[in-house]
């Protein structure tokens, strides 16, 4: 028989569906990988056996009684733990939520489940997605399975990791500065952000709301675009005000190649200081087999991107004190006993079940929206999110995407970066995504000639052009090779009984 | 101008977080690099562009029709299982206007 | 304290209201599906959205905008086709999110106006100085700063915001009758949710000061609630009651609101300060709470006029702080000083899409406005030439214009103000003194008109009406058979009548020769003699006539 994680996802619902294996044998596999390799990894915070097998169990019922199979059938599915999915606890990585469980579904996690995914559990990730290393995690660190001592990057590092470590074939994430793009690019894995409107944010604990986008993990490009399929296929979601419908099949395209296709590159982006050699070296490479695939590489400017880091720290900490200032310890959440009035019990409430960086940055943001300081910096920051989706616009007159980098370096070690300011510019390639809105994929490119860890390069598309994203990606794939499980992980429990 | 010790705790009164001696110095340095590395935004506030506060296009007016969601209502044992204190049907919190305690 | 009318001779009231509203007839929340809650128990009516789980986010509801545009056309203002929801943040247990969703700078609706018909005592308030021209020069609008918002907070200001869009304060109009119309400005209305409702336990009771705990009941925690802010144009307390008793009656006929304010569901602060006659430039104001019954809201105001004019004569100083009214004390209470303006840190809720109203949504909301109590109040007082006071009353509430269209119909001039008096006497009176709605009753319009008819062919008088009206809204039963079984009807056949005339007039032969003898006054002893003998049933005015015609 095989091991779980020598299958993707697409072979895993292919499999179940011709009755080579059942859904619970997977479920079992998968949760017997997590038992064994996940001391190691440390991705999960919570592992849902019983809904796993349940939502098995249903599958292998559907089958025996003849009836038709969802896409992702038997699938296992790892979902970050700001994703609410009623019956387990949603903790967000964060004291104050250690205890808090959720009664109802976010619309992205019921949509996977729709599919026929198998809830293993929920993972780990920076506090509140506060960071992109996971190690703002108020409950352990995840480490990346590539090398257990560096980080898998963040904040949705679990979900990456999970995936990387071969425990599951999918997972959710979400990405508000590039919280899946990086830590796919640090764990080896491919890792998409949609369009902002593209999938719901129904029920995924709010970071920046103007932000914050959900997405998929996986091993290959069409694992991907089946979970794509799953977010979007139903339409857009009644209960997300800014969600809109997108209503294509993202893996019908896929094999499309690029021939005649414009890809922009950035010079000021592949110069830029802090860009390890060995990853620009993966970007050139990447541009070269697109290239010799027939495409067309131009370089393109994106002339205020200096500006996007900025406007992110403005609008990301704003929103963030907006959307946690609902965690007062009343209705949910970390309550201090015994004090004099309100006032205190809140004040103490949050002081102790926020970690460090979730109070900096709501301090920071309770500031930038304070009168007078508002217009300089808020109202600033919008303005210049106006000039980078300008830019972007600009550029996708010349070319149908942009290749750039995901992260600057490969993963670094825990505690390598202690000082909060330099962490938030190691998210120069990202970020500028999450202001304009537009989707972005981090491809996996092998590994780099000096860390020997995993190198990535990062496709940018206009808004609502994500399908395309996926044929560039398929693009790279064919020519690097699929993502493997990290070695050290690979087949360590898992065996399909 | 840098923000003094006094600013920072007004901020955090404000904002419902307690914070030690040690913890409003360190806040207080933190501010400051952060408000420091926010520079560059400065210059787009004169910008003569509109700002986009929604990073959706055109989508506008978009609303749900007056119709009762029954299914998503919460049964009470719901609604209150995750508080830490309740009373009967409710939420309790403690006296609003109650003495002491100044944090 | 010295009484308002010596104040106002000389202190020039300057009066604000703000005004929420619930949509208490939509059929759910805000934001979200939750049913709206009618005195449930605690927490029945709450889901992921209005208890502010993480992760839960909200989704306008269509008919509340809709409701907001009407309460905007029937008030005279722009609608404003793009704006935006904001959030505005405090930290307190009545706020799920410990934010309140509302509007920023620009509303669905701006620069509106109401005019405000000033009669009877109440005109009287408005002291005979303040109808000069002098008024004029104080027109100053204290709009800027009236919600705490700055007008670069991204939006756009509408056309000739800053400066008051709906013009200049306009100078009241005079009439002969001592009455007077003066138009009030209105800044804004926009839209919000309402907040949950605290119970404060120990302590003085149901008071927070003191209060050992609280509990918190989320039911009406994002009601739809609309928010109307006056320019402060406002002068005496009688024109901010009837300004209120107006926009009630408006929004009860667009149907938007229950408008009960005895439950709640329309409320009212007032700011209020006073200048010298003749000054321009504005005091130092306070802001009045818990003015909830018209009543109330005039009182409230009335008393912080004159604590305000005592303590501005004895030199002292007026703080900027909001006050409790104390209706069973009569006295304002400070509840709190406010050093600083609040700083709510309002920004676009990025949550909520931006609106932009299109012209086909804006007309059809003007189409589907109901005929508004002041065209209505004139069409019945031109089309059934009834009484400007009645038309004004009865056309201030939908049902009861209803029920009198029905009960009037094809009916004009005395006959159409027999049923007006019978609905404004009559039948109000008896709602109020049994509690009851005009539909809780069960009393028809074809009864009222039969009651009419009664009177109008002079069947009953108008004191038999009386006993009538209450029997039948007791039984249900109809006045004709009412009358018949209490053998009511008048009897007006001058046949029948002449034998008791006869009869009286032999009985009373001194009286009947005083009369010829130019002694008017007695024809009322001897009418009184026939109802007597008639045992009540003939028509007096009948007898009258035949008395007369016999003794001439």
């Amino acid at each position: 028989m095989a091991w779980i994680d020598s299958l993707s996802a697409a072979q895993i619902a292919a499999g179940v569906v011709a009755g080579e294996f059942g859904a619970t044998e997977v479920a079992r596999a998968s949760l017997d990988a997590v038992e064994c390799r996940d001391a190691e990894v440390g991705a999960f915070l919570q592992v849902s056996a019983d809904a796993a097998l349940e939502a098995a169990a249903r599958i292998d019922a559907s089958r025996a009684a003849g009836d038709p199979l969802p896409p992702l059938a038997g699938v296992p599915l790892a979902i970050k733990d700001n994703m609410n999915l009623a019956g387990t606890r949603t903790t967000c990585a964060s004291q104050m939520l250690a205890s808090y469980e959720s009664v109802y579904t976010a619309t992205c996690v019921q949509r996977m489940l729709d599919a026929g995914c198998l809830p293993i559990g929920k993972v780990n990730m920076d506090e509140f997605a506060f960071g992109s290393s996971t190690e703002n995690s108020a409950f352990h660190p995840t480490n990346n399975p590539w090398d257990l001592e560096r980080v898998p990057g963040g904040s949705s590092g679990g979900s990456a990791a999970a995936v990387a470590a071969g425990e599951v074939a999918l997972s959710l994430g979400s990405d508000t500065g590039g919280s899946i793009r990086q830590p796919a690019s640090f764990c080896g894995v491919v890792g998409m952000k949609p369009t902002y409107g593209a999938v719901s944010r129904y029920g995924v604990v709010a970071f920046g709301s103007s932000l914050d986008q959900v997405g998929p993990f996986g091993r290959t490009v069409e694992d991907v675009a089946l979970a794509m399929n799953a977010l979007t296929a139903p339409g857009r979601d009644p209960l997300d005000g800014t969600s809109q419908e997108f209503a294509v099949d993202f893996c019908e395209h896929l094999d499309d190649g690029v021939t005649g296709r414009r890809v922009g590159v950035v010079p000021a982006l592949m110069e830029a200081e802090g860009l390890a050699p060995e990853v620009r070296r993966a970007v050139e490479r990447a541009a070269a087999q697109l290239e010799q695939q027939g495409a067309q590489v131009v370089e393109v400017e994106l002339p205020h991107l200096d500006a996007a880091i900025a406007a992110y720290y403005v609008i990301g900490p704003a929103e963030a004190f907006s959307n946690l200032a609902r965690f007062d310890g009343i209705r949910y959440g970390y309550q201090e006993e015994d004090c004099a009035n309100l006032a205190q019990q809140s004040a103490l409430s949050r002081a102790h079940g926020f970690g460090r960086e979730a109070k900096r940055r709501q301090m920071l943001g309770a500031y930038l929206l304070s009168s007078g300081v508002y217009d300089k910096y808020y109202y600033a920051a919008q303005k210049a999110r106006t000039m980078i989706t300008r830019d972007y616009a600009r550029a996708f007159e010349q070319v149908d995407a942009i290749l750039m980098p995901a992260a600057p370096r490969t993963a670094f070690k825990h505690g390598e970066l202690s000082d909060p300011t330099q962490m938030y510019l190691s998210d120069l390639y990202t970020i500028s995504l999450n202001i304009a809105g537009n989707g972005g994929i981090s491809v996996p490119l092998g590994l780099g000639e000096d860390s020997g860890l995993p190198v990535s390069a990062q496709l940018v598309a206009p808004a609502f052009h994500d399908r395309e994203l996926l044929t560039y990606a398929r693009a790279l794939e064919v020519a690097f090779g699929a993502a493997p499980v990290a070695p050290a992980c690979a087949q360590k429990g898992g065996e399909l009984a | 101008m840098a923000l003094t010790e006094t600013d920072v705790r007004g901020i955090a009164e404000y904002a419902r977080i307690a914070l030690d001696t040690d913890e409003l110095a360190e806040m207080t340095a933190y501010l400051n690099d952060a408000v420091a590395m926010l520079d560059p935004i400065l210059e787009y506030a004169d910008a003569d562009v509109e700002p986009t506060f929604h990073p959706i296009g055109d989508l506008a007016n978009v609303v749900r029709a007056d119709a009762a969601d029954a299914g998503r209502s919460l049964p009470i044992d719901e609604a209150l299982k995750d508080a830490a204190s309740t009373r009967g049907r409710s939420f309790r919190v403690p006296s609003i206007l109650g003495e002491g305690g100044d944090c | 304290m010295k009484e308002l009318a010596e104040v106002l001779k000389d202190w020039e009231a300057v009066i604000g209201l703000e005004i929420h509203t619930e949509l208490t007839t939509l059929d759910t929340k805000m934001f979200c599906g939750c049913t709206l809650s009618h005195d449930d128990e605690p927490n029945a009516h709450v889901c992921p959205v209005c208890l502010g789980l993480p992760g839960a986010l909200p989704v306008p509801n269509e008919r509340a905008i809709e409701y907001i545009v009407k309460a905007g056309l029937a008030t005279n203002c722009q609608i404003q086709k793009r704006s935006m929801f904001y959030r505005k943040h405090y930290f307190y247990p009545d706020m799920a999110k410990n934010f309140q969703t509302t509007q920023g700078p620009v509303a669905f609706c701006m620069h509106g106006r109401l005019d405000l018909d000033v009669r009877g005592r109440g005109a009287a308030e408005r002291p005979e100085c303040a109808f000069g021209e002098g008024e004029a020069s104080s027109l100053a609008s204290a709009s800027a700063n009236a919600v705490g918002l700055s007008a670069s907070m991204g939006e756009q200001m509408p056309e000739g915001a800053s400066c008051g869009g709906a013009g200049e304060l306009g100078l009241p109009e005079r009439f002969d009758d001592g009455s007077y119309r003066v138009p009030i400005r209105i800044l804004r209305i926009h839209m919000e949710e309402d907040a949950a409702k605290l119970n404060h336990l120990g302590g003085e009771e149901g008071r927070i000061t003191a209060a050992a705990e609280s509990l918190v009941d989320y039911n009406r925690c994002g009601t739809p609630l609309i928010e109307l802010v006056t320019e402060p144009d406002l002068r005496t307390p009688e024109e901010a009651r009837l300004f209120m008793e107006k926009l009630r009656r408006i929004f009860l006929t667009l149907g938007i609101s229950d408008c009960s304010m005895e439950k709640g569901s329309m409320r009212c602060d007032g700011n209020v300060s006073l200048r010298r006659r003749g000054e321009t430039a504005l005091g130092t104001k306070t802001e009045l709470k818990n003015l909830n019954s018209f009543k109330a809201l005039h009182d409230g105001l009335a008393y912080e006029i004159c604590r305000q004019a005592e303590v501005l004569e004895e030199g002292g100083v007026i703080y900027q702080e909001t006050r409790h009214w104390e209706p069973s004390r009569k006295r304002t209470v400070v509840m709190r000083v406010k050093e600083t303006a609040d700083d709510y840190r309002l920004f676009p809720d990025p949550d909520l899409a931006p609106f932009d109203l299109s012209d086909e949504f804006i007309d059809r909301c003007a189409s589907e406005l109901p005929e508004l109590p002041d065209a209505k109040r004139d069409r019945f007082e031109g089309a059934f030439g009834i009484k400007r006071a009645d038309a004004e009353q009865i056309a201030g509430d939908p049902a009861t214009a209803a029920f009198f269209e029905q009960a009037a119909d094809g009916l004009a001039g005395k006959a159409a103000q027999v049923v007006a008096n019978l609905i404004v006497n009559e039948l109000a009176g008896y709602l109020k003194a049994a509690g009851a709605s005009l539909e809780e009753s069960g009393i028809a319009p074809t009864q009222v008109a039969s009651l009419a008819r009664l009177l109008a062919e002079d069947a009953i008088s108008s004191n038999q009406a009386h006993e009538v009206f209450e029997a039948m809204a007791e039984s249900g039963d109809d006045p004709e058979k009412i009358v018949d079984e209490r053998g009511m009807r008048q009897v007006s056949d001058a046949g029948a009548l002449q034998p008791i005339v006869d009869e009286v007039l032999a009985r009373c032969a001194d009286q009947a020769q005083q009369y010829r003898d130019g002694n008017q006054k007695v024809i009322g002893f001897l009418v009184g003699q026939c109802m007597k003998a008639s045992r009540g049933s003939g028509n007096p005015k009948l007898f009258n006539e035949l008395l007369r015609a016999s003794l001439s």
